[in-house]
């Protein structure tokens, strides 16, 4: 049985695209069929995490919601450019970089729908155990079809009051929406708080399961999105808690 | 048939009350359903179909019995649901059952016009 993962967070630079993918490439190294999707349109960014450049992109997102092509051209293996053993399978739904398809999205809008279909369709034509989605933030038709639809939410936010206000908005939405796993996740958190603290407040505050606390960490300042973080530093206290997060995930 | 203690209360007030108020509800609005929509529902509507846009699809009987309400009521709002294009039904159906597809659409809300003519400089 496959399942949808949405990865959201109410504000911007919260970290959704390299959790995403590093969520994404633990599931594939341990053995699964994953596609990636990256539906923030307006600001794409994850294939950089995937080192699929501009040139290699025969087809985009944006390509299928415009009906230039099946969803399935969309999608590039990008397994190999992971310079790591993976067992599963792992694909990268990218959305254009080029200007003038961003502005004509902007400009003419698209079908909500088409998303819908393109997710379910895209699990069947490649045999997906997981379709993880890469989520504009705050809120839109778009992020709430994707939440619709998910049978897991991973919500993210920094210890800032400006992400716990937006945050407490995302998780009410997503309540109203039945969603049937709901995990948040502190990113970003200075070495100077106490994260139990932090952990149980967060779990006060929302009513929600914390699935991870993670630091600031200057290692993934210094990657710069330029590979998976987890990865290429498997030992380091962070990807043990995306590990674990994986584990929730799969569980 | 065996009715629950909410159908019976529908009954002892005069009948359809829940599935008159789910219609009124639907019928409030005239385009597509969209995400948003959905979350404004009263209970038990926006659950069901919630339910039914996760999975994708869900039968006649299903959605009657998640709606408390009984079958010819729940065709009648699934109709509705078909006008508002939530609902389509699946070949699957049979004389038995009816079987619904859930395809939430909806365009995202275009600008009337170009932002900033930038734009139109971007696309050349």
């Amino acid at each position: 049985m496959s399942k949808i993962v949405s990865v959201h967070s109410f504000r911007g630079g919260t970290g959704k695209s390299n959790t995403t993918a590093n969520i994404a490439s633990l599931l594939a190294q341990g053995g699964a069929r994953v596609a990636v999707v990256d539906t923030d349109i307006q600001s794409p960014g994850i294939h950089i995490l995937f080192n699929l450049n501009e040139t290699e992109m025969v087809h985009s997102l944006n390509d299928y919601l415009w009906g230039k092509c099946e969803i399935k051209e969309a999608a590039h293996d990008v397994t190999g450019h992971l310079n790591t053993d993976v067992k599963g399978q792992i694909f990268l739904i990218p959305s254009s970089i080029k200007a003038g398809e961003i502005a004509r999205i902007l400009r003419e809008g698209y079908d909500v729908g088409l998303l819908n279909d393109g997710f379910r369709d895209i699990v069947q034509q490649l045999d997906l155990d997981y379709l993880m989605i890469d989520t504009h933030p705050g809120l839109n038709e778009e992020t709430l079809l994707s939440i619709a639809i998910s049978d897991v939410l991973v919500i993210i936010m920094r210890p800032d009051q400006q992400d716990y206000q937006g945050t407490a908005v995302t998780v009410d939405v997503a309540r109203k929406l039945d969603v049937p796993k709901l995990m948040m996740l502190v990113n970003k958190v200075p070495g100077s708080l106490d994260f139990d603290d932090v952990r149980e407040r967060v779990e006060q505050t929302y009513n929600a399961h914390v699935a991870a606390v993670l630091p600031h960490s200057d290692e993934m300042m210094t990657l710069a999105s330029s590979g998976i973080f987890s990865l290429q530093y498997p030992d380091h206290p962070i990807a043990q808690e995306y590990k674990k997060i994986v584990a929730e995930i799969s569980s | 048939m065996k009715w629950n203690w909410k159908q019976l209360w529908n009954w002892i007030r005069g009948g359809g009350g829940e599935y008159k108020r789910i219609l009124g509800e639907l019928k409030d609005g005239v385009d597509d359903i969209r995400p948003s929509e959905v979350v404004t529902f009263s209970e038990p509507l926006r659950s069901t179909l919630n339910l039914a846009i996760r999975n994708g699809r869900m039968s006649l009987t299903e959605f009657s019995t998640q709606l408390e309400i009984e079958r010819e009521e729940a065709r009648e709002i699934a109709e509705v649901l078909i006008t508002r294009r939530l609902f389509v039904v699946s070949s699957l159906s049979n004389e038995q059952e009816t079987h619904y597809e859930t395809r939430v659409s909806a365009m995202t809300r275009p600008m009337k016009r170009p932002p900033i003519d930038l734009l139109k400089k971007l696309d050349k």
